[in-house]
This record gives structure tokens, sequence and C-alpha cells, in this order.
């Protein structure tokens, strides 16, 4: 919202010297945040009032004349212009060199500078409106008419910021800030909140009184949408413009002005932020009601949106149907016309949330809805009423009253609080005495009463429609009337019952530092949103699956169950730049499925889990180089994060999957994962052209972290340990699993063998076909002794013997 | 003889303490003790030798030579030590080999750096699920039936979840503090917690507005709190960040769930509060809302507001790395663009 600073002066006595920068600065840090502090005439610099004392025609080109300016203390300059309304004799804008101005009011602001037109000298520029900012406030009839100030009786050289009457300030407040303060929508209520911050005095609106006597009457069905309307009927205007000071504060602000009927009721609204509205009376059937629409009642609005209205929806009736949408717009039909010489005036108060409600079906949101919405105090009415007939008359001073009517049954109610002065001290961590807490909150409008401990608060009308409404409110008047900065900051005390253990937590932090910095992997984070594409690569089936109501894209209304679809996508979009990589994503997933009632019996929410998942992906490493080392980052997951160990196991391909690649992830006996080969056909549908692709998924929620540390010392061996490799020949299809299993298992190949462990695995021309060669590497070792050679060789020899029994393996010769 | 080998003998021992590398150490030895040296030599001549002095010469000769052997022995030695392992003229400015590269999203760290420096002052670190019902969305933090959040234009409800009752819509949340509500419901006063997230609006993106970004709330509820106790944490969080001090101030602001309620500003760090294009000239930037919880909010979430009251605040993690690091551009943070997340280690 806009603020004119003289505008506001009207109400408040604010001193000439006032800092500017000051009031801003309190203003934002008490009430409302100030976004800009504009001096208007800035916009006007080196721009003067010249007058033509000459025109001639410019040798060279048709559409341009040669115009002698006046440009002030009798100084004569040529400049070339194109308007087609120039007479000698008339007052000018010109811009000077230096001036900022944008070509025909459109693109980047220009500076001017003495330049030649076609071979012509000029200096600087006779303006348009539009081009120096003041088309609304100027409108041209015609393309290339220029600004004609004749009309404003000053010298040649004047500014133009003092022609206009423009200089004063235009402060800029951030509108966000102040949705909880509907009496500052207008420089009233500002000048009201300035007034209490500096002990001012503000200027009292007296109420307008009457004693016309008529049957003019308005009637209000619903009292509760609309506490309070008032008409009156007023004869004596017409449509002609406003005066220019009216007009001139209107555009200030943002608004563009119309004509005098219409400049008042929005120069009201802007002075007391109580929107009005005049109807042509003549227009007006029979009396006004205000009453619910009917369905399909239809409205044609001031801006040509025809409605179909329902039932929800307040208007302004006549006999003959809806005149104006209420509090929102009004009707094209009898609204002000070229014609009007009769009116009547809308003073009224309309229910916020119903406004509201009409304003967004409609998508129809105007100054009045956005004020009316903030919920305004009926009482403002009188305000704005007496300001409107204050108006009217200056304006139009053989205007009549003939009709009258104010319909306010259920008059506004003040908040009324009870505070306790002790409570209030422990919460502003600080004392203040009676004395101080009654005059701050004097200042802001409250009455307040003192006994003892305790206060007893009446708010003033402007703020008793919800803005204040318990004590903690009051207690937050009283802080910002003394200021947030003059409280210091207190430490809060703290009491350690027990140290902060959360291992769940922990441990999800330590597989992530694990994947990043450990493994080498690079955590993203994705949009929990899906691409179709990529649903219907990794997925392929969407039973089970939530979709947003109003997604991003219509493309992206999946929201995922599985972290592996965008991840790809990641993979996807980095092949460009990278042939080997590795990422990991640590998210929540979403199920259509399980609903459960944790924290209210009435709320329902739906299963939601949060997983790991990774991809390595490479075009320069052998896919079974890639596999082993996104297997060994899960196997070694939990030595290094203190959590259950992973097995695995073939139980259940997914679908994803490569048909050979892939294994499912267990904690003890639960399946909690799975990991993989991006099969061929989900890789090209997924737009990956070189690179395979590892990938993993395991459920977060369901891993075991550790209640301690819990591996266990063992004494260092006595007398030394050998390690003896074999290599063997074992049939392609006997995993070492089964090789494993055999030498270790249950039945252990002979007692002292510590372990055996995989070294490497060779097929190729060597070996006999159908045949691999694996090595394996042997721990033989005693308690009790140093072994002796024999020794070590007999233990190997049943190791062979075992595994050629068990799995069929046999030495390999050469 | 003998003061030929005693010659013999000095001249080695020069030769042997001059001798600067292994070869020509060996050269030495060749020339003294070598099968044609001068020492073997000289042995040859021993029967020539009167048979009186015969034993006495040999024993010296063999003496010495057995001296020069052990020198030169020990000369090896201590050349070996002094030596390099590989050739002079190895290249010590060629760069080094990379460890595995990888890391933890800019976002990541940033929230690690925060739950540190908050647990030390003994606070919790809270998680709570992405999809929340409007009734711990809006209603549960006061915020009145037609507030606009609500709408579908601000909020990402769910396809047959997005009618009804509040507690009957379900939305991705627009905002963690619900879940706060939520932990206020099973955990008993007093509460230190803090609560990293990511929340969800529905609106148009550009290099400074995103569907998706991150908050990190801290909340403490306690008996005996004042509003003024909150500086205390917005501290915490920007010394955190940056590693200093950096001076805040604390504004009147609006929000339904708290009151009173603040906006939260520092000084602008890009020209420490003088007034540059990125404060918009005012020395202050907005970093985030603050306030006392609002009444309702405790009512809702089982407490006594005459009894309890707190503090919260909440940060745009994403704002906070971005000024942290530069980042110009939002949108980055979920791109899972290697080009850009590699930077951050």
């Amino acid at each position: 919202m806009k603020l004119s600073l003289s505008w506001i002066k009207d109400y408040v006595d604010l001193p000439e010297d006032t800092d500017l920068k000051k009031l801003a600065y309190d203003l934002t840090m008490d009430t409302v945040e100030v976004e800009d502090v504009e001096f208007l005439a800035n916009r006007f610099d080196k721009m003067v009032v010249g007058v033509i004392e000459a025109i001639e025609q410019h040798p060279d080109a048709d559409k341009l004349r040669v115009c002698k300016v006046d440009i002030g203390d009798g100084e004569i300059k040529n400049i070339v212009c194109g308007g087609i309304n120039l007479e000698v004799g008339m007052r000018v804008a010109v811009s000077c060199p230096g001036a900022v101005v944008r070509w025909h009011g459109e693109g980047e602001p220009v500076v001017i500078k003495n330049a030649k037109l076609r071979g012509v000298p000029s200096y600087g520029m006779i303006c348009a409106s539009s081009e120096i900012g003041l088309g609304d406030l100027f409108p041209a009839k015609e393309e290339a008419e220029i600004l004609d100030l004749s009309d404003f009786d000053v010298p040649a050289g004047t500014a133009i910021a003092d022609a206009l009457d423009l200089n004063d300030v235009i402060l800029e407040i951030d509108n966000k800030s102040m949705t909880n303060r509907p009496d500052l929508w207008g420089h009233y209520g500002i000048a009201r909140e300035i007034a209490a911050l500096y002990n001012l005095k503000l200027k009292e609106i007296k109420p307008f009184e009457t004693d016309v006597q008529s049957d003019f009457n308005v009637e209000i069905d619903d009292t509760v949408r609309c506490p309070r309307y008032i008409g009156v009927q007023i004869e004596g205007v017409n449509v002609k413009p406003a005066p220019f000071k009216m007009q001139s504060r209107i555009w200030r602000v943002g608004m563009r002005p119309i004509n005098a009927l219409v400049d008042i009721t929005n120069y009201v609204m802007l002075a007391t932020g109580n929107p009005t509205h005049a109807f042509d009376a003549t227009q007006i059937e029979d009396h006004i009601v205000v009453r619910r629409a009917k369905d399909n009642e239809r409205l044609l609005l001031l801006n040509d949106k025809e409605l179909e209205l329902c039932s929800d929806d307040l208007v302004i009736t006549d006999a003959c149907g809806p005149v104006a949408l209420a509090g929102v717009m009004g009707g094209a039909k009898d609204s002000i016309l070229p014609t009007t010489e009769q009116v009547i005036l809308e003073v009224a108060n309309f229910e916020s949330t119903g406004i509201r409600r009409t304003a967004l079906r409609y998508d129809n949101r105007t100054e009045a809805s956005s004020r009316y919405e903030k919920a305004i105090d009926p009482e403002r009415c009188d305000q704005a009423l007496s300001l409107s007939m204050q108006y009217f008359k200056e304006i139009y001073p053989e205007v009549k009253v003939t009709g009258y009517c104010d319909k306010y049954e259920n008059r506004l109610k003040r908040a009324e609080i009870d505070v306790n002065l002790t409570w209030l001290e422990k919460r502003l961590g600080k004392h203040l005495t009676n004395e101080d807490i009654r005059n701050k909150l004097e200042l802001l409008g409250f009455e307040v009463a003192i006994n003892g401990e305790d206060m007893h608060v009446i708010a003033p009308t402007w703020r008793s429609t919800g803005d204040i409404s318990i004590k903690d409110d009051v207690m937050e008047e009283v802080a910002r009337m003394y200021g947030y900065d003059n409280f210091e900051a207190t430490p809060f005390t703290t009491s350690f019952e027990s140290a902060i253990n959360q291992k769940d937590k922990d441990l999800v932090r330590n597989i992530k530092e694990y994947l990043a910095i450990r493994c080498g992997m690079q955590e993203v984070y994705t949009y929990p949103w899906m691409n179709d594409t990529y649903v219907n690569a990794v997925l392929q089936d969407t039973e089970g699956v939530l979709k947003l109501s109003t997604p991003p894209a219509p493309n992206l209304k999946y929201i995922r169950s599985s972290l592996l679809p965008n991840l790809c996508e990641a993979v996807t979009k980095n092949e460009r730049y990278f042939d080997d990589f590795s990422i990991f994503e640590e998210a929540q997933v979403f199920y259509d499925r399980n609903y459960t009632s944790p924290y209210d019996e009435t709320e329902s929410l739906p299963e939601q889990k949060r997983k790991i998942a990774g991809a390595f992906a490479s075009s320069t490493r052998k896919i079974e180089t890639l596999f082993r080392e996104a297997k060994g980052v899960l196997e070694y997951m939990s030595r290094y994060t203190h959590m259950e160990a992973f097995t695995f196991k073939k139980e259940e391909k997914p679908v994803w999957s490569d048909n050979v690649v892939w294994m499912n992830i267990y904690v003890q006996d639960e399946c909690i994962g799975e990991m993989g080969l991006l099969s061929k056909k989900v890789a090209l549908d997924c737009g990956i052209k070189n690179l395979s692709v590892i990938l993993f998924e395991i459920d977060s929620t369901m891993l075991k972290p550790l209640i301690s540390r819990t591996n266990k010392f063992e004494h260092l061996a006595e007398y030394p340990e050998t390690d003896y490799d074999v290599s063997m020949l074992f049939d392609v299809n006997t995993t070492w699993n089964e090789i494993y299993d055999a030498i270790m298992g249950p039945k252990k190949a002979a007692a002292l063998l510590k372990e055996a462990a995989f070294i490497d695995e060779y097929r190729g021309k060597q070996v006999p076909a159908g045949k691999k060669s694996v090595t394996i590497r042997l721990t033989i070792g005693s308690p009790e002794k140093t072994l002796t050679s024999e020794e070590i060789e007999k233990v190997a020899s049943q190791v062979l013997s075992k595994l050629n029994k068990k799995v069929g393996g046999e030495l390999r010769t050469q | 003889m003998k003061e030929k080998i005693n010659l013999i003998f000095d001249e080695a021992k020069k030769k042997i303490t001059d001798a600067a590398s292994e070869s020509e150490l060996q050269n030495v030895k060749t020339f003294f003790v070598g099968k044609q040296g001068s020492l073997s030599l000289l042995m040859k001549e021993l029967p020539k030798v009167d048979v009186s002095l015969r034993p006495e010469m040999g024993k010296l000769l063999n003496q010495v030579k057995n001296q020069v052997t052990e020198l030169i022995d020990s000369k090896r030695m201590e050349l070996k030590l002094k030596a390099s392992e590989v050739s002079a003229d190895f290249d010590c400015s060629v760069p080094g080999i990379m460890p595995q590269e990888g890391g933890l999203h800019p976002i990541t760290q940033m929230c690690y750096d925060l739950n540190d420096a908050f647990r030390s002052m003994g606070f919790e670190v809270y998680q709570e699920d992405d999809i929340t019902s409007e009734m711990y969305a809006f209603d549960k933090l006061n915020f009145p039936d037609n507030h606009p959040a609500r709408e579908s234009m601000d909020t990402y409800w769910i396809e047959g979840h997005d009618s009804g009752s509040t507690n009957e819509k379900l939305c991705l949340r627009p905002h963690l503090t619900g879940g706060s509500v939520r932990y206020m419901q099973t955990h008993k006063p007093p509460y230190r917690f803090v609560y990293p997230g990511r929340v969800y609006r529905n609106e148009t993106t550009d290099a400074h507005h995103e569907r998706a970004f991150f908050q990190y709330e801290a909340l403490i509820v306690d008996k005996d709190i004042t509003f003024t106790s909150g500086k205390v944490l917005i501290q915490t969080i920007l010394s955190k960040v940056f590693g200093r001090e950096v001076p805040v101030r604390m504004r009147s602001g609006f929000f339904p769930f708290v009151e009173p309620g603040f906006e939260i500003d520092m000084e602008c760090q890009v020209c420490g509060g003088k007034g540059c294009s990125v404060c918009k000239h005012v020395g202050w930037i907005e970093v985030m809302p603050g306030g006392s919880p609002h009444p309702n909010v405790l009512r809702a979430a089982g407490l006594d507001p005459d009894e309890y009251t707190g503090f919260y605040v909440n940060i745009g993690l994403d704002r906070l790395v971005m000024m942290r690091y530069g980042v110009d551009d939002v949108r980055l943070f979920h791109s899972a663009d290697l080009r850009f997340l590699k930077q951050f280690k």
C-alpha cells in the first residue's frame, strides 16, 4: 500500500522537521514494514514548465516542429518536437538535459541529452504526459499529444514538481505486514498510529449530521454478512473532473482518477480504509435491499464480467435484482453514468470472510474487497460518511441530501480483556510501572483500569474486530510501544536432566556421512513428485501411489513411493557431463495404504517411510566391478554406522533390475531393501545412453541402530597364523556362497581353519569350458602352538577334499 | 715396507672419506683391496721381505686391509642412508591423486552444523512426516478458516483427500510448525528441540522461489521464558552460519501461530549494515519469523498457556545457504546437478 505523507499530515500534526528515515524506521520496528520512502519530486528532476514563444516547421521533417521555448530566467531554447497540439503561448513540460523520461511512456528510462534531430539542435524535450509518468493523471486523448499545462498559472522555469504541487513523500508499506491490522488500511489509520507512537495530536473527524425527513429506506436481509449499511440520496451533482488536488493524491498512491463522483468514493476509501460506492439514483428501482443472491441470479459488473451468482454471495439489490456485488464491485447498469445527476451513496460494513469467498470465487479481488476481507469495524462508516459529505459539499456547492438511512442493529462490542500484571511482567522480562503501561495503552486508544494486580483493558473499536482478543495481544501492544530494541536478550536457563540420545537420528547421519565421505558418493535432493516417464520406466505400476490434486505439471502428479525414479532422472541428467559417478538421496516416501491416527483419532495419515537410495553409474568400468563396489558399500555400511549388518538373498527380483544382477537386502529376517543392475530396457526408457547403473534402496526406518558399539575384543594370536592360497576349479554355476558355506559352514572343514576369503575368480582360456577358477585364502593357526608345515598342509588338504565332496571343486593343476 | 703400507693406508682413508657415491666407493675398493689392488699387490711382495720382519709385516698388512674394508663398508652404509630412494629428478610439483569425490548436499551440511550447535545447548533433533492434515497444517496453528494459505494456490493437496473437513484433508506440509504441535502432544514439557525439514508450496518458481524448500525450526517452551530469550536462539543460528556474531533486530510482525510475532532481521553481510543494493539500502535483511507460540497453539498441544510460554524461530535454510556461498538460484538445490553439488566439500 502506498501512502502520501502530505495526506497523512491532514490528520496528524507531524512536525515539519520530522526525520523521515526515523519515521520509516519506527513504523517498521513497531508497526508495519515500510519498504520504500520515495521523494516524489525526484521523479521530475530537471523538468520545468516552458512557455512556447514561436513554432517553425522543421526544414527536413514533415512531422517535426522547431519551437522556441522560454524555460525561465529569460532563456529561450530551440526544442524540436513532434507534438500535434503545439500552440504559441502554451505551457508545456520541458525535460532538460539530465532528466529521466520514458519514450512514449514505455520501455527503459532514458536520460535526456542535448541532441540534434534531423540536423537541427534541440535542447531537451517537450514531453507527453506518459513520458514523464503522468499518463494516469493527465490522460492523452490522442497519440503524439503533448502535455498542456496552460491551466497551471506559473511562470516559465517553474519546476514541474512545484507547478503541480508534487513535493510529497510516498511511503510504501508491505501489505503482508498489516494483514492483521485492518485499522491501518488508510491514511487516517496510519496517522492515528503515528500519533500514538509520537504522542501527537490526531485530528478528529466529526460525524455527519442531517435532519432530512423522507421515506428513503434501505433494508438489510442478512445482518451477519452486512452489520451496517448507510444510504444517502444526494441530488445536484454531475459528472465532471475532481479538483486537481484530489486527483493528484489518488494518483500518487497508485489509483487512477476517473471523475469527481467516483473519485470521492475512492478518495474516502484511501483516507479511511472504508470502501464506499455511488449508484446512479435514477437507476435504482424502489429501495435498496442487501441480501444473499439467489442461485443462478446474474449480474454484469463494472468491468464487464458477467457473473452467475450463488447463494453464498451477498448482493445489493433493487426491485429488479442485483445492482452490485457487495463489498467487491458495482454493477455496470446502476453505477455512475455520464448522465448521472442524482446518486445514492453507499457507506457500508460487510463481514470479512464472506467478501473474501466471493472475491475469490469470481477471481475478482478489488481495492474494496481486499480491505473488507481484513475485517473493518462498522464504526468506521461514520468517518467515511462524514468525509464523503464534506467533499460532496466542496465540489458541488448546490448539493442536497434528499434521503438518509443508517441501518446498524448489532453494534460492535469493544473487546474487553483482563491482564494480570505479574504475568505481564514475567512475559516482558522487564518491570514497567503501572503508569507506563497505562500511558502506552491509552495512546493507542485503549481504556485502562488498574486494580492492584489486575488490569482491565477495553480496546478501541478499530482494534475490536479480532485483532485484539487475548491478553497476549495486550502484551504485544505494550512491548512494541516500549520498543523491541529496548529489551535486552535474556539467556534462557537450561536444566540438563540427561544427555541427548537419539540413536535413530545419529544412524541416518552416520549413513549419510559414510556414503558421502567414505564411499565418495554425492548426496542429492530431488522433488517428492515424480515424472511420469520415470514412473513408467522404473516403477511400472502406480497401484498405491499417491497423487497431487494440483501438481506442478500434468506429468508430475505422482508423489514418490520410491526414491529410484527420481534418482534415475538425476543419472540421466548428469550423463551429459560425467561418465563415472555415484549419488544418493535420503528422503520420505508415501503410500496410499495403512492409514493410521497416531496423534488425533479423527485424523487419518497414510503410511510414510524414509528411504535411502543410491546409484552407481559408469560407462568406464565393468559391470562386474561396479556391482562389487556397490555391494561393498552396503556390506561395510553396518561396520561404520553402528547398526545390525545386512545379509543378501535372492528372493524377489525388483521390476527394474537385470535378470541376473540383483539381490534383496536383509536385516536379520526382514527384507529392508534391494539392489541390482538397472535393466537395459529400463535404462533406455529412462533415456540413459551409455551408463551402466547399479541401484540400491533401503528402508531406513527398518534399520536397527546398535545400542552401543558391540564388536568384542579378540586376543591377539599368540602363535603365528598362516595365509594359504589355493586356486580351485568349480562349475561356473557354483556360487561363492556355496563354496564359503562348504568351508566355513556349520561343519567347518578343519578345526584349525580360522577364515576363508575370496581373492579372485577367473574364467577363460586357461580353464576348461564350463569351469571357473576361484582363488581362496585360508587363514590357518592354532591357539596352542606354532604349526608345522605338515600340519598346515593337512588343514589345506582337509579343505580341498571338503570342497571336492560338497561342491565338486578340483585343485587347479597349472 | 712398513712406510709403504702406512702411506697406502692414509691414501685409502682419504679416498674413502672423499667418496661421494657408491660407485666411487666401489672404485676405491677395487683400487686398494681388489685382486689387483695396491694392498693385494703388496701382499704378493711379502715373500721378498726379510724373514725376520715378514710375520710383523704380514700381520700389519692384514690389519690394514681389514680396516680399509671396514671403512668402505661403513662409508657405504652412510651413503646409502643419505641418498634418496627415487631418482634425483623426481618432480614433487606433480598434483596429488584425488581421494574419492563425494559430499553431503550443502543444505545437509548447514543443517548438521546447526544441529551440532543446538545439541550442545541441550536441544533434541526432531523429524516428522511430510504429509499432514489440514488440521495440523492450519487449525492447530490458529490459522483462521479463511486464511489465504489454505487455498490450493499455496498448498499441494493430495488427490482423493482434498475435500471434506480439515482432519480429512491431506497435503504436503506447507511449513514445519504443525509438526511441532505433534511433538508437544507426545512429549512432556519443558521442550527444547530443533526440527529441520522440507516444506512445499504450490507457487511459480524462479531464481528466488521454489516449490520445495528447507526450513529449520527451533522451539523452546518452559514456564519462565520471556520473548527476549528468543534473541539467543537467533544469535546461535547466525553465528554458526557466518562464523561470527551478527547483529540482529526484532521488529513487529504478524503470523497467526505466534503472539507476539516478530520479523527478525540481520545486519546485511554484504555491506556490513551501511546499505547496498542487496539490502535495498536499509542495512538489514529479513531472515526469519519468530515469536512466542500463540496460546491457541499451546492449547492445541495440550498445554496451559497461563503456565507455559516459549519462543520459536523458523529459518529458511535455502536462503541461508545462498547467503553463505553466494548462490543466486534457489532451484539449483533440487537440480541434482553434480556440477553444482560437487562445489560444496
